[in-house]
């Protein structure tokens, strides 16, 4: 009998595929076509530039500030959200408290990624008041005046106060995503272990950790990816101010696209963003041998 | 056969998903005039030689409004007064849409130049509006203006002619105006025997009194930093000549070289040590606050903040004082920073003449009274302040009323990306980081990029 072609596969894969292809990838390339041109959102004339909006890019001398900064927050979130929120899942999960108080703990450090990013902004704005917030508050009231500083206003401080406010968000989230993936883990090896007289750090690092290592790598990620598309953030609280010592990557797209009409630069930024998320992407899966065990 | 089945739904599925996706992305603004084709269809509507369009709006016009005051009492206003036109034009309907300030900028923009431009519209003058005239996307009202000498001389010249461009073309009615004042508290002026200063050096003097009593004298909060810019755009109208600056802030023009710009700058430095502390910290209405409740003396503000003070603190007893002359400064210390806010119309309206009587209406002195009251606004129809009782906004009008001259808003009048780097360095100045000479020397850079980027 002669082999029929199976055509079903095919068309199950098409209206997706449409989808992607519409969705995600002619927008990036048309993303990079408008990158070498200068067009506004509501101007018809578009005018070739070639490179010249990555020049300006490049040579701008907000460009040192952006790319520090977004590395600043992709740093210190892995360290705190990844990390930090990793070390809690490993407590929720291990037998040093009971059930409830546990399930109670997984609530609490959730909740703040549940709140909208704009109504987190607004709610440090106010935190971080130099005259009548919280913090400055505090300061005063445990005797530690001398610490007191103008927050989001000092050039030196601005952009740290927005990563804090984002770890106190995310972390949690983080935490959540490997409790589930900690759970996934069959409870056969860790036994196992428990009787070749493996402790619980034993057990952490070479039984629990290397098992979740797919969800880990999913983790660092989003997290990676998070903190070069960092906007919400900076945006709902300094602006990229005190001058421009919080701009970020993310922002300054935003700004060049509504604020300067200056599409072309602000697609130029766009490109540049998506390569450093896809190299990141793939330097980690190289890495981290996605697949094996 | 099952299998047959199977592949004929899977057929028919993707091939239903494939449709439903190409509706998706054809034009909406196919759909509504299919379906009233369709409906005309099905009631029967036989004029096959009438025009689809008229035949299914029944001569109903719809005029889309897009304004920026979502907040009461503005909002509510806004919502009446459209009420009341609809019901005395019943071939008139109003699609009215709004949105907060600074999302309201970013929204115009990109609807502006597109199928879905609303027909009446808010835009700021100046750069704001004058890069979408540069496109043709905004009517000329001139030829209405000529046309009508009675409404042409009902409004308020100092305030249209911010509304004008430099080849005399009127692009907008003004629908609030406004100026830069600072506030005062008079109490606490009383108890230290001051009065209101004139002149810079008597500012300084008011302001080291005020200090010297324990109080931080003025309120000020840069972190959106426009604040700051309200500022240096009032010291540069005294430092600079209007001719230079009128160069400057023209983007194709622009150097920013006089030495004046410096030196606004260094009188703007001697203020920072009088205002409160974590300037760049917060936001002005967070600082204005500090001054409503009496914890400093002295507040920059615009005339339309007036509403807000008496709802922050009814109880304060506040007056005003124009911005201190510097005497022998090169600038024209007779200007007043602040400039009206109005109404545009699309250059693509169907309905031109309809949209232009509604604004007469709207913007003229019988709603504009009203519009006073109400929600403390004045529109720059003359006489809109006949009724009025209350003795602040009284003075805030005379303030108007008085200017020989305005000067539109700093960050209005710049070239956007001239205007970034102006209150980048505005804001690294106020903590301290650069000089003047070093902020001056960043703006020229942009200044003079900016002469290529501007069409």
């Amino acid at each position: 009998m002669k082999k029929k072609t199976n055509l079903a596969p095919y068309l199950y894969i098409i209206p997706g595929l449409i989808m992607v292809l519409g969705l995600v990838y002619i927008p990036v390339i048309v993303n990079l076509i408008y990158s070498f041109f200068r067009l506004s959102s509501y101007s018809s004339s578009m005018k070739f530039v070639a490179f010249d909006n990555y020049r300006r890019l490049f040579t701008s001398d907000t460009f040192p500030i952006m790319i520090r900064n977004n590395i600043y927050y992709c740093i210190i979130s892995l360290i705190v959200q990844v990390g930090f929120g990793t070390f809690l899942a490993l407590l929720l999960e291990s037998k040093l408290a009971g059930e409830r108080f546990k399930t109670i703990c997984r609530n609490i450090y959730f909740i703040p990624s549940l709140v909208s990013l704009t109504a987190v902004g607004l709610m440090f704005n106010f935190i971080y008041n130099p005259q009548l917030g919280m913090l400055n508050t505090l300061l005063k009231n445990i005797g530690m005046a001398d610490l007191q500083q103008t927050w989001l206003g000092d050039k030196n401080l601005a952009i740290f106060c927005i990563i804090a406010m984002s770890q106190w968000q995310f972390t949690g989230y983080i935490t959540l995503l490997m409790v589930v993936a900690f759970q996934n883990v069959p409870n056969d090896y860790v036994e196992a272990a428990i009787i070749d007289g493996a402790g619980p750090v034993k057990r952490a690092l070479s039984i629990i950790l290397p098992l979740a290592k797919e969800q880990l790598l999913v983790c660092t990620i989003i997290t990676v990816i998070g903190a070069f598309k960092l906007f919400t953030e900076v945006y709902s609280t300094t602006v990229g101010g005190p001058g421009n010592s919080s701009q970020v990557l993310g922002l300054f797209l935003y700004q060049n696209a509504f604020l300067h009409d200056d599409m072309g630069m602000a697609a130029a930024t766009g490109v540049l963003i998506f390569v450093i998320t896809v190299t990141a992407s793939i330097f980690q899966l190289k890495i981290s041998r996605s697949g094996e065990v | 056969m099952k299998k047959n089945l199977k592949k004929t739904l899977s057929v028919g599925l993707a091939a239903m998903m494939t449709l439903s996706l190409a509706a998706c992305g054809g034009g909406s603004s196919d759909a509504p005039a299919d379906t009233t084709a369709a409906q005309s269809e099905a009631a029967g509507v036989a004029a096959p030689e009438a025009k689809p369009e008229a035949a299914a709006s029944g001569d109903v016009k719809t005029i889309k409004l897009f304004h920026r005051f979502p907040d009461d009492p503005c909002n509510a206003f806004i919502e009446k007064k459209i009420a009341e036109y609809e019901a005395e034009h019943p071939d008139i309907k109003f699609e009215v849409t709004s949105a907060q300030n600074q999302p309201y900028k970013e929204k115009i923009k990109v609807v502006v130049g597109s199928d879905e431009c609303p027909d009446i519209f808010f835009s700021f003058c100046g750069e704001f509006s004058e890069r979408f005239i540069r496109e043709g996307l905004l009517m000329d009202l001139t030829p209405y203006l000529e046309a009508d000498p009675e409404w042409k001389a009902s409004l308020m010249e100092t305030q249209m002619n911010e509304y004008t461009t430099a080849d005399g073309m009127v692009y907008g009615i003004p629908f609030r105006l406004d100026a830069k004042e600072f506030f005062y508290n008079v109490d606490m002026f009383n108890d230290l025997g001051l009065k209101a200063p004139e002149t810079w050096d008597d500012f300084i003097k008011v302001l080291d009194t005020i200090q010297a009593s324990g109080v931080v004298p003025i309120a000020e909060g840069n972190q959106d930093k426009w604040p700051g810019a309200h500022y240096l755009g009032a010291l540069n109208e005294q430092c600079v000549p209007d001719d230079v600056r009128a160069k400057d802030y023209d983007p194709k023009t622009g150097e920013f070289t006089d030495a004046g710009y410096v030196e606004a700058f260094k009188y703007y430095q001697q203020l920072v040590p009088y205002m409160n502390m974590g300037v760049n910290g917060m936001t002005h209405d967070m600082a204005r606050l500090g001054f409503t409740q009496g914890q400093n003396a002295i507040l920059f503000a615009e005339l339309v903040e007036i509403t807000n003070i008496k709802q922050e603190n009814p109880d304060l007893n506040w007056g005003m004082f124009k911005f201190p002359t510097i005497p022998g400064a090169k600038g024209n210390p007779d200007l007043v920073s602040g400039a009206p806010e109005g109404f545009a119309v699309s250059s693509k309206t169907a309905y031109p003449d309809e949209c232009v009587e509604f604004l007469k209406w709207f913007l003229g002195a019988e709603t504009g009274a009203q519009q006073a009251a109400e929600v403390g606004w004045f529109n720059a129809s003359l006489g809109v302040d006949e009724g009025l009782t209350d003795p602040s906004l009284i003075s805030a009008y005379e303030v108007i009323a008085n200017a020989k001259k305005m000067d539109i808003w700093f960050d209005n009048a710049l070239y956007s990306t001239v205007c970034d780097e102006y209150l980048t360095q505005i804001s690294d100045i106020t903590n301290g980081d650069v000089t003047p000479e070093e902020a001056m020397a960043k703006i020229q850079k942009v200044a003079a990029e900016a002469q290529s980027l501007a069409q």
